[in-house]
């Protein structure tokens, strides 16, 4: 047996929404013998199983890899964005960072852009209407260059890829006070005007990716730097200022 | 100009105008506090400053409008912004925390912004247009800032706009895209100190005024 | 029925030129007059969705999750194999081939496997030019590392997240066609039929899995990229949403499917701590290139790994396999492992687990090395497990990864069912009865960029059409029958919950048709899947409704198929009475205990048609001929 395995009584308050139309509201439950080594949603897996056989409607939310990968997954808890641990998704967060005792909040991400679908899934929809509106390069299959034809020096390629990890989860939306998807457009800008194959239309992509995002509802960017302190994937906001310039350069160039 | 439009228009087109102005104000503080440092040097050269000031004649008058206009600007976007970052959220968080990224001064930004607008009308109405000649401003500048009140409005309002400006400086480096890791942490050390220069260069001034009162 | 492959005629490495050459073309004008539907945006559907639209087709794009982009093949950490030779260590189309033929234990179809080869380079080249952030050197070249034991240096890589750029490069693309118009994405709906018309596939039912309505979708060609069935064994490195039912729908319509048994074990994922486990996560193979695998000589050792002095450790793959020790194929280290702990000889809180131990690699190279090689893995286990493996060994457990079976196609990708083709993880065809590390990303972007796009034309302009209107009574039917299943559900209300059942499922096929499978262990597998079928629709419980967002019922669709499906794998793993690949048969092996093929007598491929509930299904067979290569027995010894 490891060290330190045990298991706690929490306190779960847990947003409850029908519809998007309905009223929600945080309902209590109190979870008993949560084994530490639970991932947070195996918890809300077993607080699940135990609803389901009382003849109550479990709890719904959005989750599929459960590795972190996929963007699936996310609730704000006790205020953070995919809970208190840095550079984790929900998923990935295991009971054993909270103490016998603890009453944890669990909410949907909030922003006018992602409406309630039940519980503590959103739609975020607008995530994929905004690379729809110039989130790629625009090449057909087939006829591509040798992939070694243009060479891309390591660091640009690795700054590319640093922007390119981003699994559109929307925490930054979530954990922004202005809900705003800087951060997600910055991180896909930045990764296609980094690279050369994303170049000649990155003045373009710039503007309209921008112009979709802002009719979408979102909010501005005020540079409070909460979604780089909750991205799972640690994207950092200089991505938002090569947006910035991005847009600079397209509008005045 | 089409292309203007859309351009101030859009989110980041506002905080460009944000930032550009909010620049412009870092920049007349500067030159503000630079002029008012000759209060410590006594009444004459308090009053050189003042008519060397004024004999710049049309290009104040210019400067003037030009600030006006900047301030509108920074009002009316700041304004907007304001209402649209509000509404973007319309069914707020019942526990929100800080995850690690925000500041006391980007927390507060539009609320400092607002006293800091309050202020600058009571600070013109004081000293702007009060009636006053290059003689009897000095004079001005002495008995209103003496007053117990005055002077902890003025050192209140110096403080919060040193809160304002403690983000508003690296901030509107990042919103005109100059944030380079090698670069950014020194603007944003030099934010701190700028805003900390106002705050303390102002902020000292009616504490000065009524210590020699 | 005579299954034929239509393996065009023509030496090996001229086939598919020839076919494409063969293959009628549809006029660019009349593109625009076909409607595909593609069942899946991984890897396989999106690429395909993209490159059909990009041809001029219309096409209608489905996806079970909230985005296209959150597709399973999104988790591969690896790679991406490609026969480009850059490193110039000897790789070539050939060596591509072979290996993956051989790798395989020469099950697979040698014209499909070899045009996977084939077309690999061309994969690379297409997703740099998407902006897929391969790895790169200095001078600002790709860089190759060498994977899963092969000899050459052919997998190009993202950091640990190859899939992951590798789907957004495709999402990127069917994006591009989603705003063009090209594509209409129909996200958060699963596929609960499939619609035959005229002995042809012409349309879906699927239901909204946010208002529960079941919606019809006609087209002329349905293309299923639906993945593969790993969740059988409830526990595995799969999402949690990856299921059958796709597939099963196909089958259960007169699809054939194809070696169902052929399953893949993973040998390093981090084990199993208690019954509320819902997944297993995966590690990279590569840690078994510096850590030793060991358990205590003596089963009942408790004490701490680092308290265990060397004389009392078994390193027992180094014992057992002197000249590959650690680094065997998947499928031996699993079953290895399996053996240890099914006799008691197992670690960590359940018993099932082994150590993988850095304790020398960390003496030979010292902490930073290994770091740098391992670091995010190292964290990632302390975050699950809460040990710190660089001073307390890591322990390690084989868990479901990935299946090779699925529906049989021929060489155009198409099913038996004339309209019906199927990609990626969904066929069965290009990996054998065993995938090699980093082949499953190649097969599902060839299949999706450069081999649907040609044969799907060969078919659509080979064939007339009538017209079909979603008021076809064959939809009515269809959407009835989703429906009936749906409400029955709904209406059993009994004791044990839909996760409850699935994980009794899960251990029947980890126990009895694993990494180690027997006659009578089948059999019995066999009956206590019935059992548990029939349990199932008398005793589970749904809560909600049909009317809104309900993963429970979701689930419980699933597992329903699941607990059909289930029996076919029992099935087909007992008819097939040899070892090969990732099935092994304890009855045949060698003197020396590994994998033993009957080249003789199960040298082909089987393809089992559905012939109604509870009855046994059909054994076809396609024979499997090597005209290129020479069979020979794997040896690690």
């Amino acid at each position: 047996m490891r060290q330190g395995s045990k298991t706690i009584n929490i306190i779960l308050k847990v947003w409850r929404q029908k519809g998007p139309k309905e009223k929600g509201r945080l309902e209590t439950i109190p979870v008993k013998d949560v084994s530490t080594d639970m991932s947070f949603l195996e918890m809300l897996d077993v607080v699940n199983e135990r609803l389901t056989l009382e003849g109550k409607e479990p709890i719904e939310f959005d989750n599929d890899c459960r590795e972190g990968i996929c963007g699936m997954c996310g609730a704000v808890v006790n205020g953070i964005a995919h809970g208190p641990e840095k550079g984790m998704t929900l998923c990935q967060l295991h009971m054993r960072k909270f103490l016998d005792g603890d009453t944890i909040v669990v909410e949907p991400w909030r922003s006018r852009a992602f409406p309630i679908v039940k519980d503590l899934i959103v739609d975020r929809s607008a995530l994929d209407k905004i690379i729809q509106a110039g989130g790629f390069i625009s090449m057909a299959t087939g006829g591509a260059p040798d992939a070694n034809a243009i060479p891309i020096a390591q660091e640009i390629a690795e700054k590319a890829m640093d922007a390119a990890a981003c699994i559109g989860c929307g925490a930054c939306v979530a954990a922004c006070p202005n809900a705003s998807a800087m951060l997600f457009v910055g991180a896909k800008i930045s990764q296609l005007a980094l690279l050369p194959q994303g170049k000649p239309e990155a003045a373009e992509r710039a503007l309209s990716m921008l112009g979709k995002m802002d009719d979408l509802g979102f909010g501005n960017c005020s540079n409070e730097r909460e979604c780089e302190a909750v991205c799972p994937k640690e994207i950092k906001i200089t991505n938002i200022a090569r947006f910035n310039r991005e847009f600079i350069k397209a509008s005045f160039g | 100009m089409n292309w203007f439009i859309n351009t101030l228009s859009s989110s980041i087109g506002k905080k460009l105008m944000m930032a550009v102005t909010g620049l412009g104000f870092v920049g007349f503080l500067t030159v503000h506090l630079i002029g008012n440092l000759t209060l410590y040097g006594g009444q004459g050269l308090f009053t050189s400053y003042v008519e060397h000031l004024h004999a710049l004649g049309l290009l104040i008058t210019v400067a003037e409008l030009g600030l006006l206009l900047f301030a509108v600007i920074h009002i009316v976007i700041g304004t907007l912004l304001f209402y649209q970052n509000l509404i973007a959220r319309p069914v707020r968080y019942k526990v929100k925390k800080n995850a690690g990224g925000r500041t006391i001064g980007s927390e507060t930004q539009p609320y400092t912004g607002f006293i800091i607008l309050a202020f600058i009308i009571i600070h013109l109405l004081n000293f702007h247009f009060a009636e006053h000649t290059n003689e009897t401003l000095f004079r001005l500048v002495f008995t209103k800032l003496a007053s117990p009140l005055y002077m902890i409005t003025y050192i209140v309002a110096m403080i919060v706009v040193a809160v304002h400006v403690s983000h508003g400086f690296w901030s509107l480096f990042q919103t005109l895209g100059a944030n380079h890791p090698k670069y950014m942490p020194i603007i944003q050390k030099l934010g701190i100190a700028v805003s900390l220069l106002f705050g303390v260069g102002f902020g000292f001034i009616p504490i000065f005024i009524s210590l020699i009162a | 029925m005579q299954l034929d492959a239509k393996v065009p005629g023509g030496p090996l490495a001229e086939k598919w030129d020839r076919h494409r050459f063969e293959l009628k073309l549809v006029n660019p004008a009349n593109k625009r007059k076909y409607n595909i539907i593609v069942v899946g945006t991984g890897l396989a559907g999106s690429s395909a969705s993209a490159t059909l639209a990009e041809l001029g087709y219309n096409i209608k794009a489905f996806c079970i999750q909230d985005s296209p982009r959150r597709a399973h093949s999104i988790a591969a950490q690896g790679g991406i194999n490609a026969a480009k030779n850059y490193p110039n260590d000897g790789d070539s189309i050939w060596r591509l081939f072979y290996d993956t033929i051989k790798g395989g234990d020469f099950r697979s179809r040698e014209a499909n496997t070899y045009r996977l080869a084939q077309v690999s380079d061309n994969i690379i080249d297409q997703c740099v030019a998407q902006g897929v952030p391969f790895a790169r050197d200095y001078g600002g070249s790709l860089v190759n590392r060498s994977f899963g034991g092969a000899q050459v240096s052919r997998t190009f890589y993202a950091r640990g997240q190859t899939g992951q750029q590798l789907l957004l490069g495709a999402y990127s693309s069917l994006s591009r066609q989603i705003a063009a118009g090209k594509i209409k994405i129909f996200s958060r709906r699963e596929m609960v039929e499939l619609v035959l018309i005229n002995g042809k596939a012409r349309g879906i039912v699927v239901r909204n899995l946010i208002t529960g309505e079941y919606e019809s979708h006609e087209a002329d060609a349905v293309v299923l990229a639906t993945g593969g069935y790993g969740n059988v064994f409830y526990l595995s490195t799969n999402a949690t949403s990856c299921n059958v039912g796709a597939a099963f729908r196909a089958y259960k319509k007169g699809a054939f499917f194809a070696n169902p048994c052929f399953t893949q074990i993973h040998p390093t994922c981090i084990p199993h701590s208690g019954d509320y486990q819902s997944k297993l996560t995966l590690m990279s193979e590569s840690l078994r290139n510096d850590g030793r695998v060991w358990v205590p000589r003596d089963p009942g050792d408790k004490r701490r790994p680092n308290d265990i002095p060397e004389s009392e450790r078994d390193y027992y793959l180094e014992r057992k396999y002197p000249s590959f020790g650690n680094l065997v194929p998947r499928d031996v280290a699993s079953r290895n492992a399996k053996e240890i702990c099914d006799g008691g000889g197992g670690v960590g809180p359940t018993g099932y687990a082994v150590y993988l131990d850095f304790a020398d690699a960390i003496k030979r190279d010292g902490k930073k090395i290994i770091e740098r090689k391992y670091g995010n893995l190292f964290d990632m286990y302390q975050n699950i497990i809460d040990d710190n493996p660089y001073e307390i060994p890591m322990m390690i457990y084989p868990a479901s990864h990935y299946v090779m079976g699925g529906l049989w196609v021929d060489y155009n990708m198409m099913s038996n069912i004339p309209g019906l083709f199927v990609l990626g993880e969904a066929n069965f065809s290009d990996h054998g009865a065993n995938r090699l590390g980093a082949s499953a990303l190649m097969q599902g972007l060839a299949d999706g960029y450069f081999v649907i796009p040609y044969t799907i034309g060969g078919y659509l302009a080979g064939a007339s059409f009538q017209e079909v209107k979603t008021d076809h009574p064959a939809f009515k039917e269809a959407t009835g029958e989703a429906e009936a299943r749906i409400k029955q559900l709904l209406s059993i209300k009994g004791k044990r919950t839909v996760d409850n059942i699935h994980r009794e499922l899960g251990q029947i096929m980890w126990d009895y048709c694993g990494m180690a499978r027997n006659r009578e262990g089948l059999n019995k597998a066999k009956k206590l899947i019935q059992n548990l079928r029939e349990e199932f629709w008398e005793n589970v419980i749904v809560p909600g409704s049909d009317k809104d967002y309900n993963l429970s019922l979701q689930k419980a669709g699933r597992l329903a198929d699941f607990l059909e499906f289930a029996e076919l794998l029992a099935t087909d793993a007992l008819s097939r009475e040899e070892s090969c690949g990732g099935h092994f048969r304890e009855e045949y092996k060698t003197e020396e205990g590994e994998a033993k093929r009957d080249d003789e007598n199960f040298c082909h491929v089987a393809a089992w048609e559905y012939t109604g509930y509870g009855k046994s299904p059909k054994l076809h067979k396609e024979p499997l001929v090597f005209e290129n290569v020479e069979l020979s027995q794997r040896s690690y010894k």
